[in-house]
């Protein structure tokens, strides 16, 4: 099994050194792959040095445009399962193996859930609270129930990984592309993991950007809930 | 309006030198024929309104609408919501096409490194 780990970073020079080492001591057996969304630090240059393969974008993107080129690199190399690391820090590479294990047994996508289990960096009490809020939205318009949908920490399976490489939101894509997922008919689950608060830098989400992003994001379910399937032939 | 005020003197003037731009623009290919359709015709209905107004006034009895003017309004922010949402598509189209190039170009400088080692 190919296994892709798929790092989206943006200035993140400061954080990857740890991150990479962390990767390294894991058992797991993977390739690492930077997505550096033209930061103006030294993340080219530090993902270099340590031998991780980069693709550095000649202009911004996004997180969802940086995470989607993953995804296009994922499928076009044959891998079988990719899995989303935040170049951050905050996702502790220990639960690589468990999200791979679940993809393993027949899972499309595994979300590491920081709301299963107790314990851990768990963001603070308003954005539990957005996240309650798309958690039911979610289960509102498929039934299913996703404890952590904004965690960015997750694997894919071949499935997942054609349907992103083929349509993937350009900002706040998490919850979004649960929905894909489920309206595709693909299976979804979920693991405890716990997370760290941010090493270095800041968050994307700021304070007044979090009206708008509770607005797109809920349009943007309710737009996938009524898209039509994906169809994909067999490969 | 008056049939022979310098107001309408004026408009003519301006509608057909407004309806000459839009086209010496297409000749020298600075726009393209796809988005300069809906100019072509916003201009030259311009020029019709202004040389022959009977043709608002027309506009508006069939439109009941009392003053020939609100006719021309209508008309003219009808236009300008088509033509904004136009422009709207269009940069959708762009963002997507723009985010796939990018893609694709880092993905290829990839391979481009990786085969060179």
């Amino acid at each position: 099994m190919k296994i892709l780990v798929i790092i989206p970073a943006y200035n993140e020079a400061g954080n990857l050194p740890g991150l990479f080492e962390e990767l390294k001591a894991s058992e797991e057996n993977f390739d690492v792959l930077v997505i550096n969304d033209c930061s103006n630090d030294d993340t080219e240059k530090v993902c270099r040095k340590n031998n991780v393969k980069v693709i550095s974008l000649p202009a911004n993107l996004g997180i969802g445009g940086a995470v989607q080129t993953g995804y296009k690199y994922a499928l076009r190399h044959g891998y079988d399962i990719a899995v989303q690391v935040d170049g951050d820090g905050q996702h502790d590479p220990r639960y690589i193996k468990l999200l791979v294990q679940k993809i393993k047994e027949g899972c499309d996508l595994c979300i590491g859930s920081r709301f299963i289990g107790n314990g851990g960096f768990r963001s603070s009490k308003a954005r539990r609270m957005g996240i309650r809020y798309f958690s039911w939205l979610i289960e509102f318009l498929t039934g299913k129930h996703v404890t952590d949908p904004t965690s960015g920490f997750r694997a894919c399976s071949r499935k997942a990984i054609r349907l992103f490489a083929d349509d993937y939101p350009k900002d706040y894509p998490e919850p979004e592309t649960i929905m894909t997922v489920l309206r595709n008919n693909l299976r979804i689950c979920e693991v405890p993991v716990t997370m760290r608060p941010r090493a270095n830098g800041n968050s994307s989400i700021s304070c007044i950007k979090a009206i708008y992003y509770m607005i797109k994001v809920t349009l943007a379910i309710i737009i996938t809930a009524i898209s039509r399937k994906v169809v994909h032939g067999n490969e | 309006m008056a049939m022979n005020s310098p107001l309408r003197t004026y408009l003519i003037i301006a509608s057909v030198l407004f309806f000459l731009f839009i086209v010496n623009m297409l000749r020298t290919r600075k726009l393209e024929l796809k988005y300069a359709l809906i100019w072509v015709m916003t201009s030259s209905s311009f020029v019709v309104m202004a040389v022959f107004p009977e043709t608002l006034f027309f506009v508006a009895r069939v439109l009941h609408i009392e003053l020939p003017v609100n006719a021309l309004f209508l008309c003219v922010i009808f236009l300008l919501l088509l033509i904004v949402f136009a422009l709207t598509v269009a940069v959708s189209r762009q963002a997507t096409r723009i985010k796939n190039l990018i893609q694709e170009l880092g993905l290829l400088k990839e391979e481009l490194k990786s085969g060179d080692k």
